[in-house]
Formats: C-alpha cells, structure tokens, sequence
C-alpha cells in the first residue's frame, strides 16, 4: 500500500527520526541505578523507555518487517546510522543530561507535529500516540528545571551545562538527508530546521536570552559523521546480542 | 522535601488503592516522578498523590480495644443455621 510513498529517500529521511529516538532512550537509560535519586533514577529510565518505544515504531514501519528490528539495528555499520550528534554524545555530568532531556524533549513534539497530516496514515497514528507521550516528557524536564534553577548553584551548573548541549541542538536540526522527498510526497509538511527559531524562543524563554555564540551553526554538520562517543555506545546497545548473535529472544 | 502517598485506581468500579509513596520537593514534581514510578505501565486511570502532612494520623492503641469485644463479633454462622433450619422445614412440609 505504500510502496509508493516508502521510497529509499524516504526511508532514509525516517531512519533518522528513529535513530535520533533510539539513541536518545539508549542514553536516558544509561541513568538507571545512578541518577541523583531513586524517583527520578526510574522516571528517566522509563521516560527513555518511551523513546525506545517511538524508535520501535519507526523501524518497524520502514523495515516493514518487525522480526529483522533487532538484526538490522544490531548490525548496522556506524556510517549507516543516520542520528545526530546531541544523542550519540556521552553526558557524564546530570546536569547535561538533565538540560539535553529539556532541549531534546522540547523539540520532539515539533518535529512529531509536522507528521499530523502526513501521506501515511500509519504515521499520523504513531505521532498521535508518541505525543500523547511527548505531554509528560516536557513536564517532567520542565518541573526539574524550574525547580533546579531556584538553586543559585544549581542554576550555574544547568546554564554552564546549556553551553555544551545547546550547540549541539542545532545538529538535531540540520537538514536531513531524504527530507526533499519526504516534503514532495507529503509524507512530513515541512522542513524540520524551519521550526528552530521556535525551540530557540522557548529555550530563552525559560532560561534568558543566551550568548548568540551558541547558536552558530557548524558548516560540517553530522548525521552522516558519527561523534566519536559513538563506538561507545553502540558497544552498550551490542553488549548483550553480542554474547551470542544467533540467540533467539 | 515532601513525602506523598500515592494511590491508583485501577479501571472499572475498583476502588483507589495505596500503591506506594514518593519523595519531592513541590505538588507537579511528584505527579510527574510517580507517573513513571507507579503507572508507567498501566497500573490504574486516576491518581490521588496526599501530602503525608495532610493525613490525619491516630495515636497508637487508638483502636486496639476492638480485640477484646468478642460480643462485637459476629460471623453470621448461627443465624445461617437458624435460616438454613427453618427453609428445610418448609420444604419438608
């Protein structure tokens, strides 16, 4: 039924939604049992399980063929992952963990937004459901943040923290390669970086005006590059399949 | 800090039920910290978060002096048999 719409580009362009989702439940969950404490240690493994889910969804609908998920995800070479930046870098410190949960969670209803009309109906479905989700992810950030910027110190940290995230925002809305072809055939109603300029608002909004300096947008930008944290942590989402490849689960 | 209790009310005509407690410091932390403590997977339809503050606790050995009222306790085993008694009556006549 959608050969026509689900072409390579397509498909391309869609595969970076997913890896971006992927990625980011991976690193959310890397926090089980080492958040600052229990009740959000398990809030931000859960919410990150939500991103897993979303991933889910998206493989499965470009795959078209939900058994080869895991062969496919768990075999693919590094320069054909097609996520960003922001989600394939190692956050150590909680603070950037917690401001890159804030910015990236802060521009995923915009970008599930632009598929409410979409060519594909299965789509219009999965982003229904994934911002039912999204609602909650943005309150939590929110309700941390707010209550953590109170704190004179821990204020200072969130905002040395925006220093090294919010440059690496701006990958997550560099062009996206199949993004032409997905625009033409209705697939997505418009160009994710044409919705910046309203993260940015709400990213001042909440924090005050930033040094500009952040927003200089890098001329090599990724999605086709892997940060070097990459290895990393494609390593943790192997460990497991890597015991013994042919298992069946 | 605050300390809330949490309760979930699972769906249909079930009644809300103590699920647990969780720890924060304002009313929308603790919604959004025990949404996914306590019903990331279901759990309920509604949930009540109380301030422990807000509970109005008895004193020990408030109500402990129920134990020794035998005549309190009834189990209905005697007018069981009463009834049980009289129905075979009328069925025998």
């Amino acid at each position: 039924m959608n050969d026509s719409v689900l072409t390579p580009p397509v498909k391309e362009y869609l595969l970076a939604f997913a890896d971006d989702e992927h990625l980011m439940g991976q690193q959310h969950t890397e926090w089980i049992g080492v958040a600052p404490f229990l009740e959000e240690d398990m809030a931000f493994a859960s919410i990150g399980q939500d991103e897993l889910g979303h991933a889910l969804m998206l493989y499965t609908l470009i795959l078209e063929c939900p058994s080869g998920i895991d062969t496919y995800v768990f075999n693919r070479k590094s320069e054909e992952w097609r996520s960003c930046q922001l989600v394939e870098s190692t956050h150590r410190r909680w603070e950037e963990a917690l401001i890159r949960h804030w910015c990236y969670d802060m521009a995923e209803d915009l970008r599930w937004e632009l598929f409410s009309d979409s060519s594909l109906p299965e789509l219009i479905s999965i982003s229904e459901r994934a911002l039912k989700e999204e609602t909650y992810h943005r309150r939590h950030a929110e309700a941390l943040v707010e209550n953590l910027l109170m704190v004179p110190d821990s204020k200072l940290r969130l905002m040395n923290a925006l220093e090294v995230v919010v440059p690496q925002v701006l990958g997550l809305f560099s062009p996206i390669p199949g993004e032409e072809e997905a625009i033409s055939c209705g697939v997505v109603s418009g160009k994710y970086s044409d919705l910046l300029p309203i993260w940015r608002t709400r990213l001042e909004e909440r924090f005050g005006v930033l040094d500009s300096g952040l927003f200089i947008q890098a001329d090599n930008e990724n999605r086709t590059q892997r940060h070097s944290d990459f290895d990393y942590l494609f390593g943790r989402i192997r460990e497991v399949f890597l015991l013994d490849p042919k298992a069946v689960w | 800090m605050r300390v809330y209790e949490v309760f979930l009310k699972p769906d249909g005509k079930e009644e809300f039920r103590h699920a647990g407690s969780i720890e924060a410091a304002t009313d929308e932390l603790a919604l959004v910290l025990a949404r996914e403590n306590y019903a990331r997977r279901a759990e309920g339809t509604h949930m009540w978060l109380v301030n422990r503050e807000n509970i109005c606790v008895s004193e020990e050995g408030f109500i402990d002096s129920n134990l020794d009222k035998p005549h309190r306790h009834n189990d209905g085993e005697r007018v069981a048999r009463w009834r049980k008694l009289q129905r075979n009556k009328k069925n025998n006549e």
